[in-house]
This record gives structure tokens, sequence and C-alpha cells, in this order.
């Protein structure tokens, strides 16, 4: 990428209406924007060239699950490619297959204009950071957990791991005030998505599965009912 | 009124088989009495052709015509059975009739009666005379005044004359007067002719025996007191003397020849007086019969016999139109009723013609009682077999019925319970493989049920399926406001878009309300059961409560050890959450809502009760179904009727059972969890 150049974002949007206003936004906040209408043409045109990031609805036209079709395929064509699933579904089903297919976000289309911008700054960022050496400066221990904010990237006693967006923000949440319960809408405020009661449920569901599997005795996050959750710091 | 009862009262109906029955046996008594007349009638005709052919078996005197006359002193013998006794008493004779009174001018009362037997000729004088006058010795017959009876009898010489007097009551010969070969005349008793002079309190009786040898045609019997004051009967110098009718010898045996069981036939001359009488009306078994058998029912369908004449019986003569009719030359048959228990006869008449004149009649009379028994043996059968079948009838239509009911029953009950207190629909109805209108109805039921479910599926699915379909057009307009924001915008502009906002946000929150039956149907299916304590739960979520809901005062009541429970603690907390919602909405200010927590049995019981206004009893079994919503809108929160809906469906995935009640203090309602114990 030629620094300095405007970053192309890849909508592939069945609906011509919020197309346009997913492209005006975006563009306001200086990207350049191609839309697509179908995976068919989303394709052609990926095969040609990359863009930076792609927001690919899941149900494309006549075809569903084309959204799913079409991640997999870009994914095979770059490792690297930020996708983001934008979506009037929002069975967890969905956002698990979303996600397991390697898209680093998963947002139902609820999500406001500015929310969205600000998620795909923030994956951009995400990228950026990669590629920057590390500062510290940014980085929030609590015991084992190490969550560097910067690069977006969240380690347990030293192994990463991989978190979308929408987690790494519930977990930089929580994290941050140890102890606290926060509720679901405050986790909701922090990731900057408007989820219901299930799909956060849903999401520290699988944010404890993946700590698990580094670590399998991993409890930090603790629900309490009726409330919400908080992380407890492990007292070793 | 019942289906049983209906057919129960159809059932009945089959007693119009007896009453046809009854009918039948009336027409059949009708055609029977009919034809019995006919056969009698020709009975009668032929007995009397058979007789008129042999006139001299029947009649002693064939060429008198002169009629009978009892004014003329004309005597009707009876026949005797057995030779009586002479002693003064007629008992003997076995005749039912009283003796006929002689003609007096002086008030000197005597009465006579005649009989026969095969060789003597009986008489029976009674004579009404207090004072005895006895007949003095050496009687002078023409001179001496004495009590005495003559009797003058014209026999095969000539006339001769008896009297019967005595000095002293007891058995006496009859006296005679005789010429001597001297020329003079003297009394001398005459000892074939004997008779029994017996006194009594009202006067004397006289029982004669004459041998038939003596009897002629014709008799005088006279009554003479002894002391002067009167005499009755009839003297040889002023009547020509009382002609006897005899029955005829030999006649009997005749006409018993001629006849069967149970009928009389007699014979009768001009005069309608019996000749000879052979048979009996009512044979021995009719006496057995009628002790034995039931005769109720005659007097149900019994013929009317209110238009019939009654028999009016005499010892010697017969009466009757047959008779009058016969005695005309016209054969009559004729039913009558007869003696004490009125029961019918028929009598049947035939004129016995000689040479184109008329001599008498044959009358035949039977009883009605082989007719009867005839009736009533195929009465008491009919009545026994339509009584059974009738009997059979009821007792099958009413186990049919039963059945039918049965199966009505309990396809009403299907019907009833078809749809589930939990609003699950019951999709196969008992019956519907017969192939009966039950069946069809049940199979009908099944297809109706089978639409409403699918209705039902519709309306649940219609939520989901609502806010799946509306989220995209609500987020463009949404994304446009968020454009047209950005694009800045002048203060008034900003109004109405804020206003824009507000709506679609509200939008919003009822289309997340409208599927949220579907995603936690969903996330049950992806939901991981793990083993939680559901009293820290309760504890921790109680809290929340208190502090989410100030307006009403929570009451907690767990047991004091960990209670766990295998599920989902999420969705638990979401039973809870919709429970409690509902308890707060229905809780007046200040008022109480208590969650408890208790081991019942092998389950746990946890109750969520609130204060507030009851749940009429009529919705109380739909409580728990999707999208059924009754509460009167008061606040800005849209209300799908989906929370206690989700309740149910958390509480099975628990393996338990969600009910909902009214507090028995009528105070609020109670909502209880079954759960399973671990």
């Amino acid at each position: 990428m030629i620094p300095g150049m405007k970053k192309q974002i890849a909508v592939v949007e069945d609906e011509p209406a919020l197309r346009e206003n997913y492209a005006a936004a975006l563009a306001r906040h200086g990207y350049s924007i191609k839309t697509y209408g179908n995976r068919r043409t989303a394709m052609q045109a990926f095969t040609t060239r990359l863009p930076d990031l792609a927001i690919i609805d899941i149900s494309l036209e006549d075809e569903a699950e084309g959204g799913f079709d079409l991640c997999r395929d870009l994914r095979a064509l770059s490792a690297e490619l930020p996708i983001i699933f934008l979506t009037a579904r929002d069975s967890e089903l969905d956002a698990v297959s979303g996600l397991r297919l390697g898209a680093d976000d998963f947002l139902t289309k609820d999500v406001s204009l500015p929310h969205l911008a600000a998620r795909v700054a923030a994956l951009f960022r995400r990228i950026d950071a990669l590629r920057r050496p590390d500062n510290a400066a940014e980085i929030i221990r609590r015991g084992a957990l190490s969550i560097d904010g910067e690069k977006m990237q969240t380690t347990w006693n030293g192994s990463p791991v991989t978190l979308s967006l929408t987690e790494f923000w519930i977990v930089h949440a929580l994290a941050r005030n140890p102890g606290h319960v926060k509720n679901r809408q405050q986790l909701m405020d922090a990731a900057n998505v408007v989820l219901d009661d299930n799909t956060i449920t849903s999401h520290i569901k699988r944010m404890r599965r993946k700590f698990q599997q580094v670590d399998p005795a991993f409890d930090a996050i603790q629900t309490v009912y009726g409330m919400g959750y908080r992380w407890v710091e492990e007292p070793a | 009124m019942s289906i049983r009862l209906q057919l129960l009262i159809v059932a009945l109906t089959t007693l119009v088989l007896p009453w046809a029955g009854c009918q039948y046996a009336r027409e059949l008594e009708t055609a029977l009495r009919s034809s019995q007349e006919q056969s009698l009638l020709a009975s009668a005709g032929t007995i009397a052709n058979a007789l008129s052919a042999q006139p001299q078996r029947v009649f002693h005197d064939a060429g008198d015509t002169e009629g009978f006359s009892a004014a003329a002193g004309d005597l009707y013998v009876y026949p005797l059975v057995a030779q009586p006794l002479l002693d003064g008493y007629r008992e003997d004779w076995d005749v039912p009739a009283e003796p006929t009174s002689l003609p007096t001018q002086s008030g000197y009362r005597a009465r006579v009666q005649a009989g026969s037997s095969e060789r003597f000729l009986y008489l029976f004088i009674e004579v009404d005379d207090t004072h005895f006058v006895a007949q003095p010795h050496n009687v002078q017959p023409d001179k001496d005044r004495f009590d005495r009876v003559n009797l003058t009898l014209e026999g095969p010489n000539g006339t001769a004359a008896y009297f019967f007097g005595t000095d002293a009551p007891g058995l006496i010969a009859a006296q005679a007067v005789a010429k001597g070969d001297d020329g003079t005349e003297r009394v001398v008793s005459e000892p074939r002719i004997q008779a029994f002079w017996l006194q009594t309190a009202a006067g004397y009786r006289l029982e004669a025996r004459i041998p038939l040898s003596f009897v002629g045609r014709h008799l005088w019997v006279e009554a003479v007191d002894g002391r002067g004051k009167g005499r009755a009967g009839f003297g040889t110098a002023d009547s020509k003397g009382g002609r006897l009718f005899f029955a005829t010898a030999g006649l009997d045996t005749l006409l018993q020849s001629f006849i069967g069981d149970s009928t009389r036939a007699t014979v009768i001359d001009a005069n309608a007086l019996k000749l000879g009488t052979a048979g009996s009306i009512f044979s021995k078994k009719r006496y057995e019969a009628e002790e034995s058998e039931p005769i109720w029912y005659r007097y149900l369908m019994g013929v009317d016999t209110s238009d019939m004449p009654t028999l009016v019986s005499a010892p010697d003569r017969l009466s009757g139109d047959s008779v009058d009719s016969a005695l005309k030359g016209h054969p009559h048959a004729q039913w009558v009723l007869t003696g004490r228990l009125r029961e019918m006869l028929l009598t049947a008449a035939a004129p016995i013609v000689i040479d184109g004149q008329l001599h008498g009649a044959v009358v035949l009379e039977q009883a009605a009682d082989q007719l009867l028994a005839l009736r009533d043996r195929a009465l008491s059968r009919l009545f026994n077999l339509t009584l059974i079948a009738t009997a059979a009838a009821v007792v099958i239509m009413f186990a049919f019925a039963t059945w039918i009911s049965v199966r009505i029953g309990r396809l009403r009950d299907a019907a009833d319970s078809a749809v589930g207190s939990d609003g699950r629909i019951q999709l196969t109805m008992p019956e519907s493989a017969s192939a009966d209108e039950i069946g069809s109805l049940s199979r009908g039921f099944e297809r109706l049920l089978g639409r409403l479910n699918e209705h039902t599926q519709y309306l649940r699915t219609l939520g989901g399926k609502l806010s799946h379909e509306l989220r995209t057009p609500l987020t463009i307009v949404r994304s446009s406001l968020d454009n047209l924001e950005s694009e800045g915008l002048r203060d008034d502009q900003r109004l109405y878009i804020t206003r824009a906002r507000e709506g679609t946000q509200r939008l919003q929150s009822i289309l997340s309300a409208l599927g949220a039956a579907a995603r936690v149907e969903e996330s049950i299916k992806q939901s991981e059961r793990v083993n939680f304590d559901l009293r820290e739960l309760l504890i921790s979520a109680v809290a929340a409560y208190r502090d989410g809901f100030a307006s009403s005062q929570f009451i907690l009541e767990v047991p004091p050890d960990p209670c766990f429970a295998r599920g989902a603690p999420d969705l638990m907390v979401q039973l809870l959450d919709k429970l409690i919602e509902n308890a707060v909405d229905f809780c007046p200010p200040g008022g109480r809502i208590t969650v408890r927590l208790e081991r019942v049995e092998a389950n746990y019981s946890l109750q969520v009760v609130n204060d507030g206004p009851l749940i009429p009893q009529a919705l109380m079994d739909r409580l728990f179904e999707s999208l059924f919503e009754q509460r009167d809108g008061g606040d800005d929160k849209p209300h799908f009727g989906l929370g206690l809906y989700i309740v149910r469906l958390v509480a099975e995935f628990h393996g338990g059972t969600a009910v909902a009640a009214n507090r028995e203090d009528g105070g609020g309602v109670v909502f209880t969890i079954t759960l399973q114990l671990i």
C-alpha cells in the first residue's frame, strides 16, 4: 500500500439504497469506495484488484449465503484482507459461521454509520499497528492477560488470543476495571455495536472458549446474573 | 338431551311391535270368531238335517203342532239324570228350575214340577196349606174332605183317576176308586204309583213316582184343601188336561255322537223346549288353563263385548235371537255372554224342518275359550317374543348409544384438550381411523387442527420474519438519517432528524421484541447444559432487580444450601427476567414481589409471586401461548405476548413446566416453574 493514498473499501450489498448510504458515509471519512450488488461482479473486481477492506452482506440477491462464499473466496485470495460482515441477520449461527470463515468483525445492520466508520477505522488501525514497532504505552496487563490497545491484540500467558474486533472491545472494557460489573449495554457501547442481550451472551461465551483454547483453566470472565459480567483477576 | 337418552326413546318405539301384535291378534280373533260361527252354524245345519231324517228319534209326536202353554197345564218333563229318592225333597232331581204354579181361583197355592227317568215319571207337588187334614179311614172320596191331590192320567186304556191323601205323612201309594165286582165303588190303592207325603211348615209336599207305562199324553193335577177353602190345578171336568212335554229318550246319546268337545248341542221343539241335550260347553281343560294363564292382556286388547246380549238360560227351554230366528226357519249364529264371569259363548241354531214343516231346532253352543286359548297362546307368545325383541332392541340401542356417546365424548375431550395449555396443538384425534361419520368428524377435526397448527406456526414465526424483513428498510432509513446528519444541518432541520431517529429507535425496539422469541428458540437450540447453582443465580439476579425496579419490593426466599441444577444459566436468567418484568408490570407501586425457591419432592419449585390483579380463569391456560397478550397498554414498551412464551420455552428446555395461578389469598398471582433436581 502506498502511504497517503486513499484506502479502498469494497461494499458488497444488494440493497442499492443501503449500499449508496454506506458508500457515501465511508467516502465522507476519506475512503475510496467501490460498490458491488452481487457476488459475481464483486469477485470479478477482486481478482483484478484487491480492496484494502471488504464490507460484505451475507445474503446477496438470490444467494442466501452468497456473502459467506464471497468471504471464503476472498480469504483464499488474501489471508490478511480485513473483512467485515454486515447483515440484517442477527442469528448467532450466522455470526459464528462468518467469524469462522475468517471475517474480522460481524456487524448487524443496526449499527449506525458513525459506528461503522469507527469500526472501519479501528480495523485499519489494527493493521497499521501490526506493521509498526511495539508501543508499550497502550498495553494493559491484568495478570496473565495483556491487551495491546494499539494493535488490538490480546495475549494470555504470552500466547495470542485471536479475538474479533467486537470481542476485543468487550475484553478491553471488562479488563480495564477488574471486578467491576459491566452490564450488557455498557459492553455494547464499548464495542460500538448495537446487539441484543443474546448476542452479547454468545460473544462472551465465544470469548471464554477462545481463552480456554489457550488455557483450559481460564475463568476470568464471570457472569453476574441479572447484571452483566466482570473480569476477575487471578489471585496469582 | 343426551344421544343415549334420545336413542333410548327411539328404541321405545319398538313397543309398536307388541301393539301391532295386539292388532294382529285382534284381527286374528275376529277371523277366528267368524270362522267359528260359520263352522258351528254348519254343524248345526248338518245335525238338523240328520235329525230331520229320523223324526221318530227326535219328536214324540211329530204331528202335534200346538204350542206349549203352561196356563193350560202343559208341563215340561225334566230329564232326570239319576233316580231320585222318594223323600219329599227335590234337591236330588238336580233341576235348577222352580216348580210352576197351578192356577187357582181361591188363593190356594200349589206348584208342580215334572221329571222323568228312564222308566218313571216323577211329579213334585208343593201345596201351601198349613192345616193338615188327614184322610179318614174307610174314605169315601166323593164325600170326605181331606187334603188331597188328584191326579188323572190319560193312559193307553182311557183316563185313570187317582188321588193322594194320607192320614199320616210318609211313603204312600196312589189311590183310585174302583168298581168292585159287586158294583160298589171302593177305594183301592195303586202300589205302582208311589209317593212321599212330606209335611212342612208352609204346607206339604208330594213327590210321586209313576211308571211311564201309566202315562199318556195328557194329565191333570189338582190339589184340594181338606177344609174346603179352595183348590188349585186342573180338574178333569173343566180342562182338557195338561200335556207332558218329554225330552226325547235316546236323543242325548244320538246328539252326543254329533258333537265334539266343549260344545253343547240341544234340540228344541217348536216351543223352544229342550228335547235333548248333549255335551258340555266348558271343557275341564279350560278351568285348569284359566287358573294358570295370565289373562291380564285380555283386558288390554280383548274384543269389545259390551254390545253382546246376555244369555238368559232356563233349564227347560232355550231363548235368544238365534233360537228365535231358527224357530222362524232361519239358521242363525250369535255371540252372547253367559254366566257370572260373562264369558263369551257362541250359539248357533238351525231349524229342523220335516216335510216342509218346522218342528224344532238344533242349537249348538260353544264357548269361546277354545278361541281364547288359541288367542292367548298366540298372544302370549307374541307378547313374549315382541317384549324380548323390544328389550333386546332397547338394550342394543342403549349399548350402541353408549358406544357412540363414549366415542363422541372421547372426541370432545380430545377437541377440548387439542390446544394444550402450552399452546401446542395435538394433531391426532381419536376415532380418526373409523369409517363412519364420527371418524370423518374426527378427520375433519384433524384437518382443522392441522390448519390451525400451520396458522399458529405462521403466527409464531411471523414476529421473527417481520423483524428480519423490516430490518433492511429500517436500516436504509437510519443510515440515510446518519448521512443527512453528517452533511451538516440547520438547527430546525436537526429537530426533525432527531424525531425521525427517535421513531426509528422505537421501530427498532419493536422489531427486536418481535424477534425475541425466535432468537430464544435459536439460542435454546445452541445452548449447552452446565451445572449451576440456582440459589446463587437467584441471589445475584434479585439483587439486580432491586436496583432495576425500585418501585417494587423484592423478597427472596431460598434454601440455605446451594441448589444445583443442570441447564443454561443465561436462559434461566432470561426466564427470570421475563417473569419479573411481568410481575413488575402488574404489581402496584410499593407492592411485593417474592421470588421463592423450594425443593418439592424430586423437583425445584421456583415461584415468582406478586401483588396485583388476578388472572381471569379463562385466560389461565393461554398465558404461556405465543403472541398471547391481554393487558391494558399502559406503557410505551411494546408487548407481543412473547415474554411468558419464552418462560415456557426455557422451562421446557430445563425439563420443567410453567404454571400460572391466582394466589389463594386473592391478592395477586403466582407463577410456578418446576425444575428437575440433579
